[in-house]
């Protein structure tokens, strides 16, 4: 694989801070200026769908990912996003063929997930350590390797998302509408349920399991306060998102707060999102 | 058909006569109850058909399964558009969306019709497309706001906008009284019956309310599970047809009260010498 040290060098430099000299500060960094583009981009459509339910149940079938992986001996870094795509498929499926709420589906595959991930946890106590770390994220650790997988998933949902924003759009406005405009829905709630389920599985290993799907949800549901019409609330997630990333990691490796680097990204999403209820309260009256 | 100009004299376009639509024995089934049963009607070309019928007598459905939503058993064919199926313009009748999404009117009007994502703007070709649309219904002055902001009146016209933006040959409308009142309701007919002359689409509407059938339709299809009556409105929309249907005397309806094709759609299907009743 090519080397990535002269983006490592450009970031340093972007932002000249005594924390951001540490290499494994640097490529922190890279990953989440990779990964808040594309969740705020999916988030966007997420909410447009009401999946913020959808995201959670993926990001707790991280555990069972692990699991799987430590039970078939394989690296829980290939168990852990193939499972969640195949549960992703798995809840889309049984969502298109079954009359039931999809709430209600997916809280079965949920359950479901989690009661196996448990059963195979508490097999083996040497497990339960290896899971903290998918509970809270570590971002800083994040491997060369994995920024490559960002990199690469990041153009394939820029591509799909260039293509299909306003028909994944529509049919979240509705659906009937948008298959009278020859809108081939099944297609595309497939790609987005599977692509939405790497994002998931990724952003796991950044920000934990616990606060996933704040980061789809946060930056998207501020951007609404915000703007006016469809085209400024992309701009604004993407602005919301990647400002928390950033802020949150340097605000995480300072002295007086030494605080897990997932949450504080949240903390400063949730900040952004006081502001726009603000906002709007403030442009209604 | 030149959709930026609004004709005052109704061409008799489109006309032969094959219907433009066909049900033939068409059944639905929910839930182990047939909610359509046997359905054979027709829709003459250039028409404005109406499917009356009480609550729950599969008005809707009918629709959804012309639209390919539903599954049936049974066939819907378009003799009238050489048996292919014509472009279909489609106006929901509950449109229930998120209305907190900040999307402008000119935005929804762009999405099935630009795959150049939002964020980079509406194209300047779809945007004056969009315009066009809406001064077509009246509603010019919508186009930048914002489309949860919308009354139900306003909102209608706007989908109305949208389905005439797909050029339709056949135009498909779900209660579209539902939620307006008596005068809105009375101005949105009378602006369809004008387009659908002007455009030469055909109409299909369910409804339930028969002032508006009596003063618009050219056509009338009486459902409750099957179809009852089928005709012109001065035929069909006689008080035995109507007790049979709704169960109940229909006082309101005087036959003296009911224009003689007042929608004006002159296409030679429309007239009462071509008409092709199958009174059950």
């Amino acid at each position: 694989m090519p080397d990535l040290s002269w983006l490592y060098a450009f970031v340093a430099q972007a932002l000249p801070l005594p924390c951001m000299q540490a290499r494994f500060m640097q490529q922190a960094l890279v990953a989440l200026l990779l990964l808040a583009p594309m969740t705020a981009a999916m988030g966007i459509i997420m909410v447009n769908f009401r999946m913020a339910f959808y995201a959670e149940a993926i990001s707790h079938s991280a555990f069972t990912g692990v699991a799987l992986g430590m039970l078939l001996a394989i690296s829980p870094d290939w168990t852990m996003p193939l499972f969640g795509l195949a549960v992703g498929l798995g809840i889309t499926a049984a969502q298109r063929h079954s009359d039931l709420a999809s709430d209600t589906v997916i809280g079965v595959f949920f359950s479901g997930m989690i009661a196996f991930g448990l059963a195979m946890v508490s097999r083996d106590r040497s497990l339960a350590r290896d899971m903290q770390r998918f509970l809270y994220g570590d971002i800083l650790t994040i491997s060369e390797t994995e920024i490559w997988v960002l990199l690469l998933l990041l153009f394939f949902v820029l591509i799909f998302l260039a293509r299909t924003y306003n028909r994944l759009l529509y049919v979240g406005i509705n659906t009937t509408l948008a298959r009278t405009h020859r809108v081939r829905v099944p297609p595309l709630q497939y790609v987005f349920a599977g692509l939405l389920a790497l994002i998931v599985m990724l952003a796991v290993q950044a920000i934990g399991v616990f606060l996933v799907t704040a980061l789809l949800v946060v930056p998207a549901a501020s951007a609404r306060n915000l703007s006016r019409n469809a085209g400024t609330m992309f701009w604004w997630t993407l602005l919301i998102s990647t400002s928390s990333a950033i802020l949150g990691l340097i605000v995480s490796a300072q002295d007086w707060a030494r605080t897990a680097t997932g949450a504080t990204i949240i903390l400063i999403a949730c900040c952004w999102f006081a502001c726009s209820l603000l906002f709007a309260r403030g442009t209604r009256t | 058909m030149e959709p930026n100009k609004v004709a005052v004299a109704a061409p008799p376009v489109l006309c032969d006569s094959k219907p433009a639509l066909l049900f033939e024995e068409v059944t639905v089934v929910r839930g182990g109850i047939p909610v359509l049963d046997a359905v054979r009607a027709t829709v003459p070309i250039g028409s404005c058909t109406a499917i009356v019928g009480p609550n729950g007598s599969g008005k809707t459905s009918l629709l959804l399964a012309l639209l390919g939503e539903l599954s049936h058993q049974g066939q819907i064919s378009f003799p009238g558009y050489g048996g292919e199926r014509p472009r279909i313009g489609y106006v929901p009748q509950r449109f229930t969306f998120d209305r907190g999404l900040p999307l402008t009117v000119g935005e929804f009007l762009a999405l099935g019709f630009q795959t150049r994502p939002l964020w980079f703007g509406v194209s300047p070709r779809v945007q004056k497309k969009a315009k066009t649309m809406l001064a077509q219904v009246q509603a010019e002055h919508l186009l930048r706001r914002r489309l949860g902001a919308l009354s139900g009146g306003e909102l209608q016209r706007v989908l109305l906008a949208l389905a005439l933006q797909q050029e339709p040959e056949l135009l498909v409308l779900d209660e579209p009284a539902a939620g307006v009142d008596f005068q809105g309701e009375y101005v949105f007919c009378d602006l369809l019956d004008n387009l659908r002359c002007s455009w030469g689409f055909t109409q299909l509407m369910v409804s339930h309310d028969l002032p508006t059938v009596t003063h618009h339709a050219t056509h009338v299809i009486c459902l409750n599970h099957r179809v009852v009556a089928e005709g012109p409105p001065q035929r069909v929309l006689t008080p035995e047809n109507l007790s049979a249907i709704f169960g109940l005397h229909m006082g309101m309806v005087s036959l003296k009260s009911m224009p003689m094709a007042q929608a004006g759609c002159t296409a030679p299907c429309c007239q009462p010498q071509a008409e092709n009743t199958a009174d059950a």
